[in-house]
């Protein structure tokens, strides 16, 4: 999965949103390639479906391009655009509550390699599943903080909560996932 | 004390030292390598291997294309296709018009070729 930018990059992000707020089409093009990976897999994490994360992201990305003109380089591009798309997510976990959500159906796969495939994706599945029956906040506190790698001050801020609160919903979110994977090898 | 801190934030932040929060790195480096300390390590690392599994592919083409056409008017957006459209549906009736023109006359060439079946077929 691509990484999100570096940091000295900040300086251009805040660059191409001046351009967007212009109006500059080219501006938005890169300023989309630059984010979209770590976008797309923070959606993905988040919501446990593909599809759902790709609809996400654009509407994300729409609001970006509608509200570059209001932006107030105040913050870093990707934190603002972390808040962005996790409060899309909360808002879609309120609207409807998708847990466990099965993978698409896909054809046995008789080609060299496919047995190393199929397990990847059923590992993959075991992961999206128990992330999935985590309560909304400690899956967003474990994609934000393991997989995204976030500073825990930003991720606390993210959330709203302190950095205390924030270790809190971490510890709870992989004792979860701890005790799902006992369950599930007994 | 400090290994009771230490196992906290390995159940948090899990077994490796960049998820950790800079101000316990101090800790970090100095229990990690203990027995007591490699063996809470051990057990965070059996959760973060679990997770590592789940890595969403990059996003493809079509995704990217979709997103940046965003910011291009509605009038550039769906233009191009409607103008396609529009094209080949003028080349579709040109195109019928011309056969159905092509079979008036087929039908008079093999009137002048085979004869007329009747007087009246002559016309004036």
């Amino acid at each position: 999965m691509e990484r999100r930018p570096a940091p000295e990059d900040e300086a251009l992000d805040r660059e191409l949103m001046a351009a967007v707020a212009r109006r500059d089409e080219r501006a938005f093009a890169r300023l989309v390639e630059r984010h979209l990976g770590w976008s797309l897999g923070f959606a993905e994490r988040m919501l446990g479906a593909r599809h759902d994360a790709e609809d996400l992201v654009q509407t994300a990305f729409l609001r970006v391009w509608q509200g570059a003109a209001r932006w107030e380089p105040k913050a870093k591009f990707s934190t603002w655009l972390y808040r962005v798309l996790h409060n899309l997510c909360m808002d879609q976990f309120r609207a409807q509550v998708r847990v466990g959500e099965p993978l698409d159906e896909e054809l046995p796969d008789a080609s060299p390699g496919s047995e190393e495939r199929m397990a990847g994706m059923q590992r993959e599945a075991r992961v999206r599943t128990a992330l999935a029956a985590l309560p909304a906040r400690q899956r967003a506190a474990l994609v934000l903080c393991y997989f995204e790698e976030r500073p825990q001050a930003e991720a606390a801020a993210l959330l709203g909560v302190s950095e205390g609160a924030l270790e809190s919903l971490l510890s709870r979110g992989r004792a979860a996932l701890k005790k799902w994977l006992q369950d599930e090898l007994q | 004390m400090d290994l009771n801190r230490f196992e906290d934030c390995a159940a948090a932040y899990g077994g490796e030292r960049r998820r950790w929060p800079a101000r316990e790195l101090e800790l970090y480096d100095r229990l990690a390598g203990t027995p007591a300390g490699a063996a809470i390590l051990a057990q965070a690392e059996r959760t973060d291997r679990f997770l590592d599994a789940y890595a969403p592919a990059a996003p493809d083409g079509r995704l990217s294309r979709r997103i940046g056409a965003l910011s291009r008017p509605a009038w550039r957006r769906y233009g191009m296709p409607a103008a396609a459209f529009a094209a080949s549906a003028m080349l579709g009736f040109a195109a019928g018009f011309a056969q159905v023109r092509g079979d008036a006359d087929a039908a008079f060439a093999s009137r002048l070729l085979l004869g007329p079946q009747s007087v009246q077929e002559i016309g004036p």
